[in-house]
């Protein structure tokens, strides 16, 4: 039930950022406020699902965790690919992302779908970035409604 | 009883520190400060016993003459550390467990707030005192 | 899946929401820097979620037309329990049995917030009051709601007020019933 509350919740958070954003430049939307909104929100959420799990091995255990544990409490479901250069390049297939398979397969929803996963790159990124991984995170989104996530994680 | 709880952010910056007495709270300070090496020490990838061992609860990092030094640290890299007096010998390894879980507990808490910024000094006065109350036991 | 689930889903979820929900007021206050601009918003986004989230409770509940406002209130209470997994009692009926609260003694919403004392006219819980107001309004009633108490200020309960001001016409002429 809880589901259609965050939905709901997440398609307001993205008019209300879009809405605030500046009028002028209609082409480049700034989604930078919504990715931060995430990124907040990763960053908190995590300090709380690791609590009672042991220490993390290293930083492909940590990936391995957001990709299933993670993943599947947040969006319902399990991580379906997970792919790295073992350097540092991870990237994250989900065939079926949750905020996207709401959006029909048409070709004006493509173009409107960076909206919907700019939060959840934020998400990702404070997650890691609170478990002491710096990186970026960048979606890719060519079928709805499956997406991939691009995590480039910055060695100091 | 413990005596003093600290709270050390992933980049070693303090974020919290409370005393039961307030006169003690200097030469406590530099003492939780110096047991962050052990700390470092004890996370060190390359030192053997510290990747067997994946639990949270570090154990007692140090004792002195009048106090022992435990440690805690998260996933999240936030480092807890609650000193407890030496004379107290009733305060077994597993209260001292359970003060760091819900030490925990009330940080988890406490960065659940909207309004709290990540990476700041820890000015709640209601977590000061729920602090207090977990380290004496008041709980 | 090949081992359970390490997380109890209902209840990520349900935090999710309360750290998003909460992110976004701590954003608006940075945005909009004054408290009750901040109010406002949230009542709007209340309300834009509340018109969605109708069809989707009476879609799941498969309630019929509410008969009375105790009908309609006992119905936002089933609602609040689905939705935010608390379940509010329905106090201070007005003698003329047009207005009526909502008393909450926990929110999933506010459980972890401390308001900063900058921001004690804040109305972080408008949210529920515009869901509220956008809800009822898709089933032709025109009501109005505000917070009376709230947890947050240090107050015992949080309490919403509901005050029906008139049933927004169907298409049916005056005069039917």
């Amino acid at each position: 039930m809880e589901d259609t509350l965050l939905d709901l919740l997440h398609s307001e958070i993205i008019n209300y950022t879009l809405q605030n954003g500046d009028e002028k430049d209609k082409k480049e939307e700034d989604l930078s406020g919504l990715e931060y909104i995430g990124f907040s929100t990763g960053y908190r959420i995590i300090e709380r699902l690791t609590k009672e799990m042991p220490r993390f091995k290293d930083e492909l255990d940590t990936m391995k965790f957001i990709c299933t544990d993670f993943w599947l409490a947040v969006y319902k479901k399990q991580i379906d690919n997970l792919r790295t250069n073992h350097q540092g390049v991870y990237v994250l297939q989900d065939n079926a992302f949750r905020f996207l398979s709401r959006l029909s397969s048409g070709k004006q929803y493509l173009e409107a779908a960076p909206r919907y996963v700019a939060f959840t790159c934020g998400v990702i990124r404070g997650s890691l970035a609170n478990l002491s991984i710096q990186c970026l995170v960048t979606a890719e989104v060519q079928s709805l409604p499956s997406c991939k996530f691009h995590i480039q994680v910055q060695r100091m | 009883m413990a005596v003093c709880a600290a709270i050390v952010g992933k980049d070693n910056s303090p974020k919290f520190f409370c005393c039961v007495n307030p006169d003690e709270e200097l030469a406590f300070q530099f003492k939780v400060l110096s047991s962050l090496d052990i700390i470092e020490e004890k996370l060190n990838p390359t030192n053997k016993s510290a990747s067997d061992n994946r639990e949270l609860y570090l154990g007692q990092l140090y004792s002195l003459e009048t106090c022992k030094i435990y440690g805690y640290v998260t996933n999240t890299k936030i480092k807890f550390i609650i000193v407890v007096d030496s004379t107290n010998m009733a305060l077994r390894d597993n209260e001292i467990r359970s003060m760091f879980r819900r030490m925990h507990s009330e940080y988890a808490d406490m960065v659940s707030n909207p309004f709290y910024i990540p990476g700041e000094a820890i000015t709640s006065k209601m977590f000061d005192a729920n602090i207090k109350s977990i380290i004496t036991g008041t709980v | 899946m090949s081992r359970s689930t390490r997380f109890d889903t209902k209840k990520v979820n349900s935090e999710l929401v309360t750290l998003t929900y909460g992110t976004l007021v701590a954003q608006m206050v940075k945005d909009l820097e004054n408290p009750d601009d901040v109010s406002k918003q949230l009542d709007r986004i209340g309300y834009n979620m509340g018109i969605r989230l109708i069809e989707d409770y009476l879609s799941k509940t498969g309630s019929g037309r509410c008969l009375d406002l105790k009908d309609t209130a006992d119905k936002i209470q089933t609602a609040f329990r689905m939705y935010l997994g608390v379940q509010p009692n329905v106090v201070n009926w007005s003698p003329a049995g047009d207005e009526f609260s909502f008393s909450l003694d926990s929110n999933p919403l506010t459980e972890l917030v401390e308001l900063p004392d900058d921001l004690k006219q804040l109305k972080y819980c408008n949210i529920i009051c515009g869901a509220i107001r956008g809800a009822l309004e898709m089933v032709q009633l025109d009501v109005q709601s505000w917070v009376v108490q709230d947890q947050l200020k240090g107050d015992p309960n949080t309490e919403i007020r509901v005050k029906f001001i008139r049933r927004l016409e169907d298409a049916m002429p005056a005069g039917e019933d």
